[in-house]
């Protein structure tokens, strides 16, 4: 018998991959990893293979569990090997800056609810939509100069590299964008 | 000290006192440009310092509360939720901003694959990524124009609307083999890219035979696909010979259009031909050819 997740991604009707649900064997060795859940409703003009929706969905997850790390203790050795590019370098640029201001984030990472909106004809170029709800603290030294917990819309590219998909840019944009 | 002059003094403390208890106000306007400069409002008395956290800057400095802020472009490149902070004493006040990508101004563009059969559905495949000069993805509408140069000398455009700062098609790749160069272009930038189209698989494969003694040469037909485009040289044909004892192959690459081999025959034997999932004609020797 077929299984439900598997019925639903091949009728390209919405997908939900739940890390913290269906990928129990990935739950416990991922416990620190935020929670994801993709959706690949409407997507185009490929749709997405399933073990390629788990896949990113985890990886997706680890990177920003890296950026959460990263930015809370000011090392850009933390941002891990889930991001390329322009993403990458702009982060380990906020951290210098942050270093060298004295400031640090931190992140309560609520989860992200994430659409994956275009995946190319070549398999490439993975666009999501994410809306991530985030507790933000800014500091400087130990005084919180911020405080803040919203939903924050980001704009995500992702490509395959070797073993694992990488966030190749993360643009925040409004929430009118979506 | 007079009783006055008590007064006032107390009167000064206390001002100075609720002043500095006050946070500072922030304004800014809800959207700018990637890579221009800001002014925003502080509102307030006395110093105080002031950050900005964003995408990829963290600015720290002193301010004059009362005055306005200026923030250089440089520290606005980058699309993104901007978070403007000013602290008096205690007291924190913020506001924040959002930074969006200005005009069009560089295309990423992919064209796959880089080889391709003549004459396949939906084949090619054209992806542009709209960006403006700091490389934010543009998400305002844009439509980007794809040229399209045939091997054959002739062109035609496709307009396609950029969505989410994509652009993306797929095209039949055309019947004639040779280089085939589609151009992205948004505004005044353009971006080429150039891929080959070749021939497609074998069509109507046929050898014939020369005997000559106790061997006898095999050799094709000029090989092209369907479309007539001529297979290139160095494309694998296999020659199967099947006698009385056994099955023996010989692999031959094409060379100007045709390919040969050559195997000794005694008795009856069956000579097959093919060449990638094509499979040609069969002769038979020793009797009847």
């Amino acid at each position: 018998m077929r299984q439900p997740t598997r019925t639903l991604w091949s009728l390209g009707i919405a997908v939900a991959i739940v890390v913290a649900a269906s990928l129990a064997s990935s739950v416990r060795a991922d416990a620190n990893l935020p929670r994801v859940v993709m959706t690949a409703e409407g997507i185009g003009p490929r749709q997405i293979e399933q073990r390629t929706g788990e896949t990113v969905t985890h990886d997706y997850a680890q990177a920003w569990h890296d950026i959460a790390e990263s930015l809370n203790s000011n090392r850009t050795d933390l941002l891990g090997e889930y991001l390329t590019g322009d993403c990458r370098k702009q982060l380990s640029q906020r951290i210098a800056d942050q270093k060298r201001a004295g400031i640090r984030t931190e992140f309560v990472d609520n989860g992200h609810d994430v659409k994956a909106v275009f995946y190319s004809l070549d398999g490439g170029i993975m666009q999501l939509e994410d809306r991530a709800k985030l507790d933000t603290q800014v500091f400087d030294g130990q005084r919180t100069i911020y405080t803040g917990n919203s939903t924050h819309f980001y704009l995500v590219l992702m490509t395959p590299g070797a073993d694992r998909w990488l966030i190749r840019s993360l643009q925040e944009v409004p929430e009118k964008a979506f | 000290m007079n009783r006055k002059t008590l007064s006032f003094g107390v009167l000064l403390t206390a001002l100075s006192t609720y002043l500095w208890a006050q946070e500072p106000v922030l304004n800014a306007p809800g959207t700018v440009s990637a890579g221009q400069s800001v002014k925003l409002a502080a509102q307030g008395h006395g110093s105080a310092t002031f950050y900005l956290v964003g995408p990829n800057r963290v600015v720290k400095r002193k301010i004059s509360l009362g005055e306005e802020i200026e923030i250089a472009a440089e520290d606005l490149k980058i699309a993104g939720k901007y978070q403007a902070i000013a602290c008096n004493g205690g007291n924190c006040g913020n506001t924040q901003f959002n930074v969006v990508a200005s005009q069009p101004a560089q295309l990423i563009f992919f064209l796959h694959p880089s080889r391709v059969p003549v004459s396949s559905g939906n084949a090619v495949n054209a992806t542009a990524l709209v960006l403006d000069r700091e490389k934010n993805m543009v998400l305002s509408p844009a439509k980007v124009n794809f040229k399209i140069d045939l091997p054959d000398g002739s062109s035609s455009t496709r307009t396609v609307p950029a969505t989410r700062g994509i652009a993306s098609f797929a095209m039949d790749s055309r019947s004639r083999q040779g280089k085939v160069q589609v151009t992205a272009s948004i505004d005044d930038v353009s971006e080429p890219r150039v891929i080959q189209q070749v021939a497609a698989e074998a069509c109507g494969l046929r050898m014939t035979a020369s005997p000559a003694g106790r061997f006898v040469t095999f050799q094709t037909d000029p090989i092209r696909d369907c479309g007539g485009n001529p297979l290139p040289d160095g494309t694998i044909v296999s020659f199967t010979k099947t006698d009385s004892t056994g099955r023996s192959t010989v692999d031959s690459p094409i060379k100007k259009d045709r390919a040969v081999a050559r195997f000794e025959v005694s008795g009856s034997a069956k000579v097959s031909v093919a060449c990638g999932v094509v499979v040609g004609n069969e002769l038979s020797l020793g009797g009847a050819q």
